[in-house]
């Protein structure tokens, strides 16, 4: 069970890596407890969290919508590249990822980071680039970090789908076929 | 649009040497397949497989040791590496290449595999910097490691590796570069590589995948693990265990498919310890451990040449994911002073798509105009030499609540300084080669249309933290080497200064940065400090 202190809310204000920031004085508002809603597919993503993610998405990678030849198909697969980054990070710079999106759940928290005070759930495009623009100039250098460590997680997920490569007109790597293991003659035998 | 393929569009044919040697019987294990609570034992026991671990476990092996080698990322091989980031991110990095300083502004390529490093980095192979030996001495009182001390070792691993000038033409993205220069009258050279008999695919960076780089993995390793020594991965060193002046074990944690532990846990022991875990990690595990270090010095000074980018738009193709990822340097501007304003070294930077999408930074339409030229997009980078200035110390490394190591490296005014030259000097060169257009990697930058136009814009760029990218694939330092101990941890002969049976032979013992891309002085130093420790043991006195 992920259960939180009042001091890891506070250390997410020195997030190593990876983390996404927030102000300690946001986070030392809320003694709140992170309650994951499970999502079947995911294994670290919870609800509030996909919620959060896919409202910023379009706004990041474009400007209202996916890019690309995904399709209907586009937004669980940044979500899934997303929480497969995350399942294999060190416990502790997924932790603070944890909290930092954690947080974003909260109105009264929201309200702090300046966020839309709406969930992020009916949050429009509008909205995540306010968001976004507020974040990326913000005197806060906390802020600032959040917006950068989220800008690079989704174009390094989104970029780096095959699917994606014709959007950066990368004729994608040589085929590779591995050659099979001779498992009865030693390989080196001098 | 017609279709474009990759220029070489098939791999095939290639062995696989690793699994191979295991189906002939290598002592190779994963750690989740451990018995918990085991205890093992070894002469020697190597923490690391990267540059420094993989050359001393082959130099200790052959002396007749018998080594066991602890690795905490997987083992990946050559039928592996499919050559998508994606899986080579997960697999092969730390932290799925996204481990950072501790306000997110620097982004730290570094492996986390067997063979390190060295399986997933540019092959760029310098001798250390004759400048850089003899800052060392005179700073550090590091012995017997002058340019003339160092050349026979730098000479050994060279051999070993196959370090030569890469003989094909440059592709685009470095031919940038070499063209830029020479119309400028800078100082450009061809870079020396560890491969042998390369295709000049371009995917270094994602584990080679025809065993053309001369990385650990299809080297040293195999040669130790021929030599009857052992290799565990998966498995990460937690802490040493210590009685009086000696270490007496290693505890260590399984990782499983995720990377994060599996439960299961054993302890190594053995009479001698080497450490080869690099400048983050390795001291974040003497840390956790709590080892003796009364000037307070373990996990100060750990330096990253952070570096400055630069993007190009050109009329043609200059597609910077294929072809030798590094090939062409400049060091016009590195040497110009050794303390005062920092020096750099000038190269190309490979692009496939997700790195480029961190590396332009910024989100929404302009950033997805700027993949979708992509193609025709060339990236300079600039090293900044750190470490050579009071007012640059580089990194505090601390340890989290759950013992993984934070970067505490502050990007202050003087690196931020040298950005801008370093900026204004990769638009000069790649105005000079033909540039329709340059960027350099910061939020506020525009396309500049000429180089006064970028001169002007670049130096008004505003200096914040996370508006400029800052990047780093050389991880140096940390646990400084030399005689004064009121700044050094090991001694010239890579032995910890306070324990008797410790040594440390890997870039994290470096005083300073290097000032070039820094594996070939990891070999060097690793394969002269390996040779005495193998000699002191066959004499008793160690």
């Amino acid at each position: 069970m992920l259960t939180t202190s009042r001091r890891d809310f506070i250390r997410l204000g020195t997030a190593g890596t990876a983390a996404l920031g927030l102000s300690t004085g946001v986070a030392s508002l809320s003694g709140c407890t992170r309650q994951p809603m499970r999502v079947a597919g995911f294994q670290v993503l919870s609800q509030n969290d996909l919620d959060f993610l896919s409202a910023l998405a379009p706004a990041i990678l474009s400007e209202s919508a996916y890019p690309g030849p995904l399709g209907e198909g586009a937004r669980e697969r940044l979500l899934r590249g997303l929480d497969q980054v995350m399942v294999t990070l060190q416990h502790y710079s997924r932790r603070q990822m944890q909290l930092a999106f954690t947080l974003m759940g909260y109105p009264v928290t929201r309200l702090f980071a300046d966020a839309p005070l709406k969930s992020w759930a009916e949050a429009t495009d509008v909205d995540a680039e306010q968001f976004l623009s507020g974040w990326k100039d913000s005197a806060l250098p906390i802020k600032r970090m959040g917006y950068a460590g989220l800008c690079k997680l989704f174009a390094m997920v989104w970029y780096a789908q095959p699917e994606n490569f014709a959007l950066s007109g990368y004729p994608g790597p040589p085929k590779k076929i591995p050659y099979p293991v001779n498992r009865t003659r030693p390989a080196h035998t001098d | 649009m017609t279709e474009r393929t990759p220029p070489i569009p098939v791999i095939a044919g290639i062995k696989d040497p690793v699994l191979e040697g295991i189906a002939s019987g290598w002592d190779v294990t994963d750690a989740v397949d451990m018995t918990d609570g085991t205890l093992l034992q070894a002469d020697v026991v190597i923490i690391g497989t990267g540059a420094g671990g993989g050359t001393s476990a082959e130099i200790l092996a052959a002396s007749g040791l018998r080594v066991l080698m602890l690795e905490e990322g997987p083992l990946k091989t050559t039928n592996d590496f499919d050559m998508q980031e994606i899986s080579a991110y997960r697999d092969l990095y730390q932290e799925n290449a996204g481990r950072m300083s501790k306000d997110g502004a620097i982004s730290i390529l570094q492996g986390r595999c067997v063979g390190g490093t060295t399986v997933i980095n540019w092959t760029s192979s310098f001798r250390t910097p004759e400048q850089t030996l003899n800052y060392w001495r005179e700073h550090f009182g590091v012995k017997s490691a002058s340019p003339a001390e160092m050349a026979p070792w730098f000479e050994t691993m060279e051999q070993r590796l196959n370090i030569t000038d890469w003989v094909i033409p440059p592709n685009e993205n470095n031919a940038v570069l070499s063209r830029g220069s020479e119309k400028l009258g800078y100082h450009w050279k061809v870079i020396p590589r560890n491969v042998a008999g390369c295709w000049n695919t371009g995917y270094c960076g994602t584990g080679c995948p025809t065993n053309a780089k001369q990385s650990m993995l299809v080297t040293t390793i195999p040669a130790a693990l021929n030599q009857n020594s052992g290799l565990i991965y998966n498995a990460r060193a937690e802490r040493l265990i210590f009685d009086g002046s000696k270490v007496i074990g290693v505890e260590v944690t399984a990782l499983n498919g995720d990377y994060q532990p599996s439960g299961t846990n054993f302890t190594v022991t053995a009479p001698r310890f080497v450490m080869a875990c690099g400048g983050i990690n390795g001291p974040a595990l003497l840390k956790r451990s709590k080892a003796p270090d009364p000037h307070k010095r373990v996990g100060k000074r750990t330096f990253l040449h952070p570096v400055a980018f630069s993007f190009a738009e050109f009329e043609q193709y200059v597609d910077p994911f294929y072809g030798a990822p590094q090939s062409i340097y400049s060091d016009h501007f590195q040497w110009l002073n050794i303390s005062g304003p920092a020096g750099y070294k000038l190269e190309a930077t490979p692009l496939h798509p997700g790195l480029a999408g961190v590396l332009f930074l910024g989100h929404g339409k302009s950033h997805f105009d700027n993949m979708n030229r992509l193609t025709n997009t060339n990236l300079l980078l600039a090293l900044i030499r750190d470490g050579f200035d009071d007012h640059s110390q580089g990194a505090d490394i601390d340890i989290a609540s759950d013992g993984s190591p934070i970067v505490d490296y502050p990007v202050n005014k003087y690196i931020w300084e040298a950005f801008q030259r370093a900026m204004i000097t990769m638009a000069e060169v790649q105005f000079a080669a033909g540039a329709q257009k340059v960027r350099p990697a910061h939020l506020d930058a525009p396309w500049y249309d000429s180089i006064d136009e970028a001169r002007t814009g670049i130096m008004n760029l505003e200096f914040r933290s996370n508006a400029f990218a800052v990047g780093s694939a050389h991880v140096m330092g940390g646990l400084a080497m030399g005689e004064d101990k009121s700044q050094c941890v090991v001694d010239s002969n890579g032995k910890y200064h306070y324990l008797d049976n410790l040594y440390v032979f890997d870039g994290s013992v470096f005083p300073t940065s290097i000032g070039a891309n820094p594996q070939l002085s990891v070999y060097g130093f690793a394969c002269k400090l390996a040779n005495q420790l193998a000699v002191n043991i066959s004499q008793g006195i160690a």
